[in-house]
């Protein structure tokens, strides 16, 4: 009887999982058509707009404040009355950071829900992968993150509202110069968003007499003791820090900590437009030098995104004065494009270029011909665990 | 000044994390012979729980690492219980139960991700200050001591459980023939939830250690298992004391290694030991 008294033990587990799983089902699709039900307020057909962003992996912790920025945008527009009538949709992609990810969702968004824009990627890689597929399709790629100077020029059907690195990467060398330093050593990500600070930082720097110690990691590196290690013995002028992510960054600092390593340092926009780092690692810090691309804290439209996004989610939007408002704005431009052109790819990118001063939370933003915002990065320095404009 | 004393430091402290990952996964290699992907979790899961626990809810240190233990043990028993244990039941062949396993990997580390956000956490704020200690040009941190102690505390406790303890001499009878335990009288299914509870915590402890050390991520698990998994096939598949060695021997490859060529190598010199390992002795240093 044994075995049998135990077979009816386990068919009674089985029958009470399969319980559970048809609750969980029958419950969530209550949800959800309740959910469904609520959202169908304005009854005309939405404007679908594709979305990429990083929502997995180590870009995560930006694709995922850009999403409730992208999300807190659409509602106000949709709230005032949508897109010349039509509500705005979006169909957000994961691309996590790389270009092959950013390849599938482009395609997917392309040929399954059709879209005309893409708003996205928010990592360079993401970029420069999706826009043959979105050229291939006249579709318009619009990114408010990436900035690779690989990106400048790239396709017709490309732009974007963030400036290219290639101003980053020449301000920080020349600092460097002006501050007399002639070895620096470097630490890159291997990404092409940190490939491009490093290209535009090399370039110029090596131009002004100046030599690099490089050493390069990949993005899932946890341990870099032995590559600080070897930085440390290289007995540089200053540390340049090149990170694609926060992550990274952090990781570095707390093992910088543990090596008792104190160089001065230098690091790009992700570790400058991060004010929880720079005032955590406080003491690293001070007269660090970074560039970066903010937004005025005057500018009222910039005040109210803060405001708005705090109200919403509870909580500060990350990375608020760099990327924040690009990602705003860029869906606000996403409006007045349709509205100007119609929902055309083709029409939409052409259109993109003929911005000029447009006012948004990210101050005027105006479009050149290849694509890339005009104006740049400004040098700031460290003091005090902020960030200050360097007079 | 010297790098030598720095990079041994540095490869002791990586290896001492890859062996206590390498010793929870040899112990559930050993007696329910598949590939957990599952286990790299329990770091996640472990690390989180602290998290959670001390700095969220503010309860004292000791109560959150005893509670962070329980719950990776907890959720690697569950693991086994609801999904490898039926599949086993079932017969089912190695790679059903390493992607049944890599399904638990990833399901867990999104949930964890919706919880806690995928944003970058340390744990060290817990302590007061991290001190740096000094010997012969090389630095290491209290933090890292106590890891590299934690091996040699959990080694003995281990090499005590398997070889002084009935449960232990249970584990090694399942080992060397499932089937046959089973004739003894060996309740196996239970010994089998407990080898997966005590892996579980095992994970969990190396993955609050991490956060400690240097800080967690949810999706931190498959990069820590991998290690793992190198370390255990260059120390002998299965072989608890053999994978210390292939830990230690990892590490000591990866941070020398760097010295002379580029920091980014360092994977592929990982996985180049990998490759030479399972070309010339695929049952490893040590096979069992």
């Amino acid at each position: 009887m044994e075995p049998e008294a135990q077979g009816s033990g386990t068919s009674l587990i089985k029958t009470v999982l399969w319980l559970v799983v048809l609750i969980l089902i029958v419950g969530g699709l209550i949800i959800y058509g309740k959910k469904g039900g609520e959202e169908k307020e304005a009854s005309k057909e939405p404007i679908k707009v594709g979305v990429m962003l990083p929502l997995t992996g180590d870009g995560a912790p930006y694709g995922e404040p850009a999403r409730n920025v992208y999300l807190l945008a659409t509602e106000e527009i949709n709230t005032a009355g949508g897109v010349s009538g039509q509500p705005l949709e979006l169909i957000i992609e994961d691309s996590k950071c790389n270009g092959k990810d950013a390849t599938s969702a482009a395609q997917k968004l392309i040929n399954i829900d059709k879209v005309q824009i893409i708003l996205g990627g928010f990592c360079s890689s993401e970029s420069i992968a999706a826009t043959p597929v979105a050229a291939a399709a006249k579709v318009a790629l619009f990114s408010p993150g990436s900035s690779s100077p690989d990106l400048t020029g790239i396709s017709p059907y490309f732009f974007r509202n963030y400036p290219s690195d290639a101003s980053q990467g020449k301000v920080l060398a020349e600092a460097a110069v002006a501050k007399g330093w002639k070895k620096v050593a470097f630490l890159q990500e291997q990404t092409d968003y940190a490939l491009g600070v490093f290209k535009a930082f090399s370039a110029r720097f090596t131009e002004l007499g100046g030599t690099i110690i490089k050493e390069e990691v990949p993005s899932n590196t946890i341990d870099f003791r032995s590559v600080l290690s070897k930085l440390k013995t290289a007995n540089a002028d200053a540390f340049f820090l090149d990170p694609q992510t926060l992550p990274v960054a952090e990781r570095v600092f707390k093992q910088m900590q543990d090596l008792k390593w104190k160089p001065v340092l230098m690091f790009n926009d992700v570790v400058g437009g991060a004010p929880e780092t720079l005032a955590t690692y406080k003491d690293l810090m001070e007269g660090a030098l970074t560039a970066e691309f903010t937004a005025d804290p005057n500018n009222p439209k910039f005040t109210k995104l803060l405001a708005e996004y705090k109200t919403k989610y509870g909580v500060d939007l990350l990375y608020a004065s760099s990327y924040g408002p690009t990602e705003y704005d860029a869906v606000y431009l996403i409006k007045t494009g349709i509205e100007a052109v119609g929902n055309n790819g083709e029409k939409f990118a052409v259109w993109s270029r003929t911005v000029k001063d447009w006012e948004g939370a990210s101050g005027k933003t105006t479009i050149g011909a290849d694509g890339d915002r005009i104006g740049g990065h400004t040098l700031k320095i460290v003091k005090d665990g902020k960030a200050e404009v360097m007079k | 000044m010297d790098i030598v004393p720095q990079l041994i430091a540095n490869s002791l402290i990586a290896g001492s994390i890859y062996a206590i990952l390498t010793l929870g996964f040899n112990l559930t290699y050993s007696t329910a012979k598949f590939i957990d992907i599952g286990f790299g979790v329990e770091t996640a899961i472990g690390g989180y729980s602290v998290f959670y626990l001390c700095k969220t809810l503010g309860l004292p240190l000791y109560f959150g690492i005893f509670l962070g233990l329980f719950c990776s043990g907890l959720v690697s028993f569950l693991a086994y219980r609801f999904i490898y244990k039926p599949l086993r039941a079932r017969k089912a062949s190695g790679t059903v139960l390493l992607i049944a396993s890599l399904g638990v990997l990833t399901a867990l580390q999104a949930l964890v991700a919706i919880l806690f956000t995928s944003q970058f956490q340390t744990l060290s704020g817990l302590i007061q200050a991290n001190r740096v200690f000094e010997l012969l040009g090389g630095t290491f941190t209290a933090v890292q001591l106590s890891i590299f102690c934690t091996v040699l505390i959990l080694s003995v406790l281990l090499a005590f459980l398997l070889k002084g303890t009935l449960f232990g001499k249970a584990i090694t009878a399942i080992s060397d023939d499932e089937e046959v335990a089973k004739i003894v009288g060996i309740n196996t299914e239970r010994v089998m939830g407990e080898v997966f509870f005590i892996s579980g915590m095992i994970g969990g402890l190396a993955g609050i250690l991490i956060g400690f050390d240097t800080g967690i991520e949810p999706i931190m698990g498959l990069s820590w298992l991998l290690a793992a998994v190198v370390a255990a096939i260059v120390g002998g598949i299965g072989n608890l004391y053999g994978g210390l060695v292939g830990a230690y021997l990892l590490a000591f490859a990866e941070n020398f290694g760097i010295w002379k060529i580029s920091g980014e190598w360092k994977m592929a010199i990982a996985f180049g030991l990998l490759i030479i390992f399972l070309v010339w002795r695929p049952r490893g240093l040590f096979p069992r």
